[in-house]
């Protein structure tokens, strides 16, 4: 979707994407020339369907930055992460803290969100079945040679 | 005053744009392997993912470097069949290493991320009208599987297709011209009369479809160590596709595929000699070299 500015025969820019409330989105866009605004407001199905192609809506979008402005359309979250059950319970569930070193959490955020809380979850039983109460890049080496292809 | 096509990039959006980059990187993700191969059929309940997991594991046992992705999210079997619905996720440099199976074989099945007790659910905005935007979602969140995990390289990479001929056409749309199909039907005419929409639907489109496999034909009987027949069914397909072969079943091996045990045996029973010969033709047709990848 484009938006033009009639009398300045120019396109509109996208300005901020306000979070989602109620399924609708606030989507202000501006004229480079007269500085005119105007705001798309999506109805929920408008909102679904964007959503349901897995692309995030706001200016920083180019750079894949997550600002104020630059939200996922289901709210700045990963469009899937709901869609896993269950992992506050097993979290809730687990014995003995186990600390992430910082390599090891970067390896982690770079996966996808929908995976990461079953990936941190089974790893830290991983490194618990092995005495291990620190998650750094040896035990995540080790448990790809263990599971993975 | 300027139309729709007068104006370059969308003001900031970037949906069309982030689209065109979640297949290059799913191209990218995809570089190592060297065939795709769509398992399907249109008719649900004919064993594709029984056929899938055998088939891939006769072709491991040849050598080959074979992943499974179970693409069928809202019916996942895979996990269970294969063993690994308890697999972890382990965090590579950037993606997410794939579970594999006890002889090697990688496996991405919801089924591995989903409790059996629960179903699928997307968040949504809109309720009530999921029929609008499901299909959707769900191919956003194959194309988000394709980019997440390492599928490294590999000789064959088979996607367990959902049932209906729709959907089969809406993966070869997805998965692109270098997909090539494999069909499952039974020895009915009503599965049959299914698979040849698939091919009919499948056939106005570039992706290659390689034959079909005609699953239970037949039982296989322990111990009058015979196939008997299952259907009573008048001659043979009219489906105008190569046949790759034909596989009985087997009452023991579909108890070993529900505890996701495999069956020792298999290679030296007609099952398994029939999974044997569907592997050979599926590679002939393939044209995959006799020398597996090192």
């Amino acid at each position: 979707m484009k938006f033009l500015c009639i009398p300045c025969d120019s396109p509109m820019k996208l300005q901020t994407v306000g979070p989602p409330e109620r399924g609708s989105l606030s989507v202000v866009y501006a004229c480079p020339e007269c500085g005119y605004e105007m705001a798309m407001l999506t109805n929920a199905y408008e909102t679904q369907v964007v959503q349901s192609l897995g692309v995030r809506i706001g200016p920083e979008a180019a750079a894949g930055t997550s600002t104020a402005t630059s939200v996922g359309v289901s709210g700045g979250k990963c469009p899937f992460s709901a869609m896993i059950p269950g992992t506050e319970d097993v979290k809730a569930g687990e014995p003995t803290p186990v600390r992430w070193t910082s390599g090891a959490e970067a390896r982690l955020a770079n996966i996808p969100e929908f995976v990461r809380p079953m990936a941190r979850t089974g790893i830290e039983k991983f490194a618990r079945e092995r005495g291990a109460l620190e998650v750094d890049e040896t035990i995540l080496d080790a448990a790809r040679d263990f599971f993975g292809m | 005053m300027k139309g729709y096509h007068d104006i370059v990039g969308d003001g900031g959006s970037r949906v069309l744009e982030q689209v065109a980059e979640q297949r290059t990187r799913i191209t990218d993700g995809l570089a190592g392997v060297r065939h795709l191969v769509a398992v399907g059929s249109g008719k649900g309940g004919v064993g594709k993912s029984t056929l899938t997991l055998h088939l891939a594991g006769a072709l491991r046992a040849r050598g080959l470097r074979v992943a499974i992705l179970d693409a069928d999210f809202n019916g996942p079997s895979q996990a269970r069949m294969a063993g690994v619905q308890g697999a972890l996720f382990v965090p590579g440099s950037h993606k997410v290493a794939l579970p594999r199976t006890t002889n090697g074989i990688g496996v991405f099945s919801m089924g591995s991320m989903i409790p059996e007790s629960e179903s699928l659910e997307f968040e949504s905005a809109s309720h009530g009208e999921s029929h609008t935007w499901r299909a959707t979602r769900e191919f956003a969140l194959l194309g988000e599987i394709l980019r997440a995990f390492e599928w490294g390289a590999l000789d064959l990479l088979m996607f367990d297709l959902p049932p209906g001929a729709e959907r089969t056409v809406q993966y070869a749309d997805f998965l692109g011209p270098r997909t090539s199909f494999l069909l499952v039907t039974i020895p009915s005419e009503v599965a049959r009369g299914v698979v040849a929409r698939s091919v009919a639907a499948l056939s106005k489109g570039p992706n290659r479809v390689l034959g079909y496999v005609e699953n239970m034909s037949g039982y296989y009987c322990r111990d009058c160590n015979a196939v008997k027949p299952l259907f009573i069914s008048p001659g043979s397909s009219n489906l105008e596709i190569p046949c790759l072969g034909t596989v009985p079943f087997d009452p023991e091996l579909a108890r070993h595929c529900d505890t996701g045990m495999p069956l020792a045996e298999l290679p030296a029973t007609p099952v398994g000699r029939a999974l044997e010969k569907v592997a050979q033709q599926l590679l002939d047709s393939l044209e995959i070299d006799k020398e597996p990848r090192q």
